[in-house]
């Protein structure tokens, strides 16, 4: 009897998922609230993965749901969200372009509170890559396949996002030595 | 080249569970729930593939490819099913066909104890068969049906079943369940051990601990299936999904039947009932 061959696990994703579901929001919510940092928003975003998820676990090859594989939908959903916020913005603000300068190092210790405030003044774009390799911690490779660009245009957004991000930090803190002082 | 310690990384953010407004996830579940059993369309990312093809999943071994509602007075339960479910029955035949359901349906008079008889696909009939025997059941001769091979079974604690042989190239892909159709099965066992050891070395299935007494989640057909021991007499209690459990449990109770409030479970909201001749089922909204 060759009972190990057959199907083993065979069922509709669709209700694995729907089992999944009370443990996995709180995971896809938080993840996806503490990177857009507006309730709505999140809600829209989680809303999405959700749907998303489902109707990939119907296709051919169903993925191994899993609450870690919600939250790579969930960046997914979080991307295209920034994505299509760059694409409104882009009428009023060209994004610098050009090849990326060589950064000069940067040692100073961060406040954690006050670069998660510049952050969220960042455009999207910018936000998008640096959220996805600082916050979420991934290798460039990784980010790359995120924002569905090659390797090096990711290289370069990141170096000019991560320019305008110290100069914002740096414009913020100046800000706030005042502040202090006065 | 040194590693450099790069200032960015006071920004790392790990993922902290966050209940939502609960409102919201109420909201959320219900319209998951509703996409499950009734699939429409779907919502793609704007990274994925634009064309929209909801996937039917292809039967596999053991998976049920008919089933037969048992009961006392076959015309009773007509009606009955009929005014719930909406079914419509073909009623031309030797035995009812349930129409515009899938997997198909029928239904039979003249048994004292009601019960969902089920038809599974295998691969290879013969050996099905064998493995039948194998495991303690008795296994009927191949008989040549107008949809294929079929042979009735016996399992080792004496329920009724059938194989369909039914080889994988063959096999009609079958979509999510509907409204009417089959959504859930509860099978009732003397003995869960022996139900495991029989269904384990004929179709594969593996089993998992439930949420109750001697329950038991079973991995491997579909419909989605659960089992549980310490009943008399084995019999298949089916679960058939409806777009409105509310509406329908007042049906139920309308025909004749007796239902009870309707309850979220993990796979959806259900209702207990019990139809007109005292056989018991459950609606799944879906």
């Amino acid at each position: 009897m060759d009972v190990e061959q057959r199907p083993g696990v065979r069922r509709d994703p669709g209700l694995t998922l729907l089992e999944l579901y009370d443990q996995a929001l709180p995971e896809v919510y938080g993840y996806l609230l503490s990177r857009c940092g507006q309730r709505a928003l999140a809600e829209d975003l989680t809303e999405e993965t959700f749907l998303a998820a489902l109707s990939a676990c119907r296709r051919s090859a169903p993925p191994q749901l899993s609450v870690a594989w919600l939250i790579g939908v969930a960046r997914h959903k979080l991307v295209d969200h920034w994505r299509a916020a760059a694409r409104e913005e882009r009428g009023l603000r060209v994004v610098a372009g050009g090849l990326a300068e060589p950064e000069d190092p940067w040692d100073e210790r961060l406040d954690a509170i006050v670069a998660r405030q510049v952050l969220d003044t960042l455009g999207p774009q910018h936000r998008a890559v640096l959220t996805l390799r600082y916050l979420d911690g991934l290798p460039v490779a990784d980010v790359a396949k995120y924002l569905d660009r090659t390797l090096h245009a990711t290289e370069a957004l990141l170096v000019r996002a991560r320019s305008a991000f110290r100069k914002s930090y740096v414009d913020h803190h100046d800000e706030s030595e005042r502040e202090g002082r006065s | 080249m040194t590693e450099h310690r790069d200032p960015l990384d006071v920004l790392r953010t790990g993922v902290v569970p966050t209940e939502p407004d609960p409102a919201f996830a109420a909201r959320l579940r219900a319209r998951l729930e509703s996409e499950v059993l009734n699939p429409k369309g779907a919502t793609m990312s704007s990274s994925e593939p634009t064309s929209v093809t909801l996937e039917q999943t292809p039967t596999r071994e053991g998976d049920v490819v008919y089933s037969s509602l048992w009961v006392p007075d076959v015309d009773r339960a007509q009606a009955f099913y009929t005014a719930v479910l909406g079914w419509r029955i073909d009623a031309s035949g030797e035995t009812r066909r349930v129409l515009d359901v899938r997997p198909p349906m029928g239904m039979r008079g003249g048994t004292a104890h009601g019960t969902l008889f089920l038809c599974h696909a295998v691969d290879d009939l013969a050996a099905a068969l064998d493995r039948v025997r194998a495991a303690g059941g008795e296994a009927g001769e191949p008989v040549r049906e107008p949809f294929g091979l079929v042979a009735d079974c016996v399992d080792n604690q004496g329920m009724r079943f059938a194989m369909l042989h039914a080889p994988r190239d063959q096999r009609q892909p079958v979509p999510p369940p509907g409204a009417g159709e089959l959504f859930y099965l509860t099978v009732r066992v003397p003995n869960s051990q022996l139900y495991r050891d029989f269904y384990g070395t004929v179709f594969g299935w593996t089993f998992t601990p439930g949420r109750i007494e001697d329950g038991w989640g079973v991995t491997g057909p579909a419909p989605m299936t659960g089992m549980h021991g310490n009943v008399d007499r084995p019999s298949v209690v089916p679960m058939f999904g409806v777009a409105d459990v509310a509406a329908a449990v007042a049906a139920v109770r309308a025909a004749g039947g007796t239902a009870e409030d309707p309850v979220r479970m993990p796979y959806g909201t259900t209702a207990d009932c019990v139809d007109d001749q005292g056989l018991p089922f459950y609606l799944g909204q879906v």
